[in-house]
């Protein structure tokens, strides 16, 4: 097909993070590490939290390794992290999301032994998981890509080859003719989108920052958000987690992969980090920082639209 | 026997406020004890500071039925906390900003810094978001949503239709 990925170092990566993992695991560095195994497709995989050297030839990576590992050390799996030193391997927007919880102060960097991917771009979907990588099946997020290479990491594998140069963004396109239209057909196009909700509440699991012990839009005494798959609460489910979100998510993508239902969550996420850039000149990347966007404030802030 | 019932086409919007205990409420007191005239259409909510005013509360509002709202507090510096209303201010800059997006008509909602001296601003404020959410007419977007609440009415997908078709 045409436009097609180079990601052939992928297999040079895979064999780098079992040795790496052997290495540190074997040497009593770290006590777990939380990777990619082959799944039972070819091409596929599926996350491992492996305790032993002898399980790290299990290890993969291919471009079928999308799922952002961060999450195993929030909420998914809180006893991982205490059990001492983890080892994790992250791509770009991994990293960002690891970088964010440090931020917020529920993972430590000392805690960590970073990983790094020299990433390429993963699938869109994991539903042919062995095909060819191409501009066509790459997933949105890795088009417009800036962190390709995780910085700060403990071990990054060496590669010889260069890594492809961002494509334009679909996500930006989508927001631009977004804007474009009226409010009322905004609220037209959103409505349709938040009506196939089902609250399944996909997007809230697989997110590293949803990490709350009882969401908002849990509680019922009061009851801010609805909690049935209906129009209003639905609506109200979405603006909370984008608002929620806001100043805080990754990109990491993890929230519209998993949504059954394919609403387009990133779109939200991508806006508000547009507006955050703007706003406040803020975007996430790979600087630990003790304050993000909305917890923080400068006297000179803009208050224009205040009267 | 029921009295046919008038249907008024005078549209009187209701407007909600949320306002800081310290400054716009003192402030919207004010006007009252000065004996100023506004708009009885809105409805004032206190918190304790504007940095309390979540923004889930104004979509609730709007939910609920809210045709305009209106957020208040304290002038930059003049924070009963120090520095709530910086912080409500970044929130709410990022907040308007995702309203928009969703398709929310930012004109219906009005942020405002009114002190304890300003009654006569008060005054203005809530007049001015009144008059404007008036000739707006009322906001149908949520209320839509909580009828829909209810039936759903639309059969966007072929699954629908087919489940709708075998009944
Ligand atoms: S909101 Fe979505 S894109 Fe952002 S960090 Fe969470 S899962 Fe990733
Ligand atoms: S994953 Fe999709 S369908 Fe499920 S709760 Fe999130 S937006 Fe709704």
């Amino acid at each position: 097909m045409i436009n097609t990925i180079d990601i052939s170092h992928y297999g040079t990566v895979a064999e780098s993070i079992r040795i790496e993992a052997a290495r540190i695991l074997g040497e009593g560095l770290v006590t777990a590490v939380v990777a990619y195994t082959a799944g039972r497709r070819a091409g596929s995989v599926q996350p491992a939290i492996i305790t032993s050297a002898a399980e790290a030839e299990r290890l993969t990576f291919t471009a079928a390794s999308v799922n952002n590992l961060a999450v195993y050390l929030t909420k998914a799996k809180k006893d991982i992290p205490r059990s001492g030193r983890i080892g994790i391997v992250v791509k770009g927007c991994d990293l960002k999301a690891l970088v964010g919880l440090m931020g917020e102060s529920q993972l430590q960097r000392e805690q960590l032994y970073l990983i790094g991917i020299p990433c390429a771009g993963v699938l869109a979907s994991t539903v042919r998981p062995a095909e060819p990588l191409t501009a066509g099946n790459l997933a949105p997020k890795c088009r417009e890509c800036d962190a390709q290479l995780p910085e700060g990491c403990d071990y990054v594998p060496e590669i010889d080859l260069p890594l492809p140069t961002p494509l334009e963004s679909t996500y930006a396109a989508e927001i631009a003719r977004l804007e474009g239209l009226t409010p009322a057909e905004r609220w037209a196009y959103w409505k349709e989108q938040f009506a196939k909700c089902i609250k399944c509440y996909a997007c809230r699991q697989v997110c590293p920052f949803c990490f709350c012990e009882q969401c908002l839009c849990d509680r019922n005494k009061p009851q801010m958000v609805d909690t049935t798959p209906r129009p209003a609460g639905n609506t109200a489910w979405h603006i909370v987690r984008a608002m929620h979100l806001a100043g805080r998510c990754a990109g990491c993508a993890e929230c519209e992969r998993v949504c059954p239902m394919d609403i387009p969550l990133n779109l939200l996420n991508r806006k508000m980090a547009k507006e955050l850039k703007e706003l406040f000149d803020y975007e996430a990347g790979f600087a630990v920082n003790e304050k993000g966007p909305l917890t923080m404030f400068m006297e000179k802030d803009d208050q224009s639209f205040i009267k | 026997m029921h009295p046919e019932k008038t249907i008024s086409s005078d549209f009187e919007p209701k407007v909600i406020a949320f306002v800081c205990t310290w400054c716009t409420y003192a402030g919207a007191d004010l006007a009252g004890t000065s004996r100023m005239q506004y708009p009885s259409n809105v409805r004032v909510l206190k918190f304790p500071c504007t940095g309390r005013i979540d923004p889930v509360f104004i979509l609730k509002a709007f939910q609920q039925g809210a045709d305009g709202v209106l957020v208040s507090g304290c002038h930059p510096g003049d924070c009963h906390y120090i520095a709530g209303n910086f912080h409500a201010r970044r929130r709410f800059a990022a907040f308007r900003k995702l309203l928009e997006f969703v398709g929310v008509d930012l004109q219906r909602l009005q942020f405002s810094w009114v002190s304890a001296a300003e009654g006569g601003k008060w005054v203005e404020v809530v007049t001015e978001l009144t008059e404007k959410v008036r000739a707006m007419g009322p906001m149908m977007e949520f209320k839509e949503l909580a009828l829909e609440e209810q039936w759903s009415g639309a059969m966007i997908s072929p699954e629908l239709q087919d489940a709708y078709r075998q009944i």
